[in-house]
């Protein structure tokens, strides 16, 4: 029954770490792979947002709905949405996210009594629990002033004007609804590789070199202050627009530069809304594939439906 | 007004199979897997890594329609193999690389955390 492998062996290299962007290269897998995490990774790892909200008293100038609605954008810490329940599947509670197995309770309530205009902002919700908070973009490395950092502006109120509510933050994907996604973008390029014919460009002036480096709307060639050949300076500037390879032609010097794509080689950029690490979303699409890919397994009453169906065919043909 | 649940996505009805199989009745060795409520993610990869196998004479995939939430994916194989091997193998075979792709991340990132 076992057949050959025909497993793969992909290698990683990663460029750079913060917490919510990375880069990395994608080696020795393809273009399925690659795309598939890139989509995992926008629609399908799981965060928390929130997902209902009571209203008791708004006398804000925006209506239920629209709070509502920003109230569901707001990025919540979700280290812990892997390990959660869907509060679909929850059998500990009827869904109404009660139970602390698949939500988390907020409570908001803000009152303007002074004649300056308040801001409701994310940090005046309080949580249920503390490890599910709203984002904290306020960077202390950054060196400006963090007092001024008040989060995310939920609505302005006037001298009089009162919100009051209770949301229900709730596990949930980017599938169901973009606010459940946790990455802001996140990209891949082939890897190109870059060859100059160095005698073809024995023969240009300095001139034309200068005009072929000119060429390329972004800087992927320069010329050597030294001795005045033509270099790849940065080869993952190139865009695949074509343009040198154009201008090279157009000096009647075809195959003066070829670029070609690596099909096997890759390089990732990941930004995240800050719900998670960037590291971590790459590890967790990782795992959500691999869960998805165990969920696509024949089941056994298939295998024998199957098996049953080739000796009645068997049969058949023996007569 | 008339627009499907948001959640029939990707959540699989009660009494329906994730995955069914259905032989071709006039192609030896061929076969249509339908996979219920997986799109382009699934599809891609499990075609691509059946193209690599070679035993698997055509494997191909479709979306039948964007508010079908399922896919179809057809193997024909040579009659050394069946198409129902070749999946598993595939599937396998896919499972094992991201096993080796987790290690080797968290490899690299353990290298990157430390000098941090």
């Amino acid at each position: 029954m076992e057949g050959a492998s025909y497993q793969r062996f992909p290698r990683v290299k990663i460029r750079e770490v913060k917490d919510d962007y990375m880069k990395f290269e994608l080696r020795d897998t393809d273009a399925s792979i690659a795309n598939a995490l890139r989509r995992i990774m926008i629609a399908e790892v799981p965060t928390i947002a929130i997902d209902l909200v009571e209203i008791e008293v708004n006398s804000s100038v925006l209506n239920d709905e629209f709070i509502s609605h920003r109230l569901g954008l707001i990025p919540l810490t979700s280290e812990r949405a892997m390990s959660m329940r869907f509060s679909r599947d929850c059998d500990a509670c009827d869904g109404d996210g009660q139970c602390e197995y698949c939500s988390v309770e907020f409570y908001l309530r803000v009152k303007c009594l002074s004649d300056q205009t308040l801001d409701v902002t994310s940090k005046d919700l309080l949580s249920s629990d503390h490890t599910v908070v709203p984002v904290d973009y306020s960077d202390a490395s950054s060196g400006f002033d963090n007092s001024t950092n008040k989060g995310i502006i939920i609505v302005k109120l006037r001298r009089g004007q009162e919100l009051r509510l209770r949301a229900i933050a709730r596990k949930g994907i980017g599938k169901d609804h973009a606010k459940w996604s946790p990455a802001a973008t996140v990209t891949f390029m082939y890897e190109p590789e870059i060859y100059i014919n160095e005698d073809m460009m024995e023969t240009l002036s300095l001139e034309e070199k200068k005009e072929l480096v000119e060429s390329s709307p972004t800087k992927v060639f320069d010329i050597d202050p030294e001795n005045k050949q033509v270099i790849v300076v940065d080869p993952e500037a190139y865009t695949y627009d074509d343009e040198v390879l154009k201008k090279a032609e157009a000096m009647g010097k075809p195959g003066l530069v070829e670029i070609h794509a690596k099909e096997d080689s890759f390089i990732f950029t990941v930004e995240t809304t800050g719900a998670v690490k960037a590291s971590q979303l790459v590890l967790n699409a990782i795992d959500v594939l691999k869960q998805k890919l165990d969920a696509v397994r024949l089941s056994d009453d298939t295998v024998e439906a199957d098996d049953q169906f080739g000796e009645l065919g068997a049969h058949m043909r023996g007569g | 007004m008339n627009a499907p649940d948001r959640y029939e996505r990707f959540v699989v009805p009660e009494g329906v199979k994730k995955v069914s199989y259905e032989r071709d009745t006039k192609i030896m060795n061929a076969a249509t897997f339908t996979v219920e409520r997986e799109d382009h993610t699934i599809g891609n990869i499990v075609r691509m890594q059946l193209h690599r196998d070679d035993s698997v004479l055509f494997a191909g995939y479709k979306l039948p329609h964007p508010l079908q939430y399922k896919i179809l994916l057809r193997i024909q194989t040579t009659s050394q193999s069946s198409p129902m091997q070749a999946y598993n193998q595939a599937i396998n075979d896919l499972d094992k690389e991201l096993d080796h792709l987790k290690n080797q991340f968290e490899g690299e990132l353990a290298k990157h955390t430390r000098d941090y």
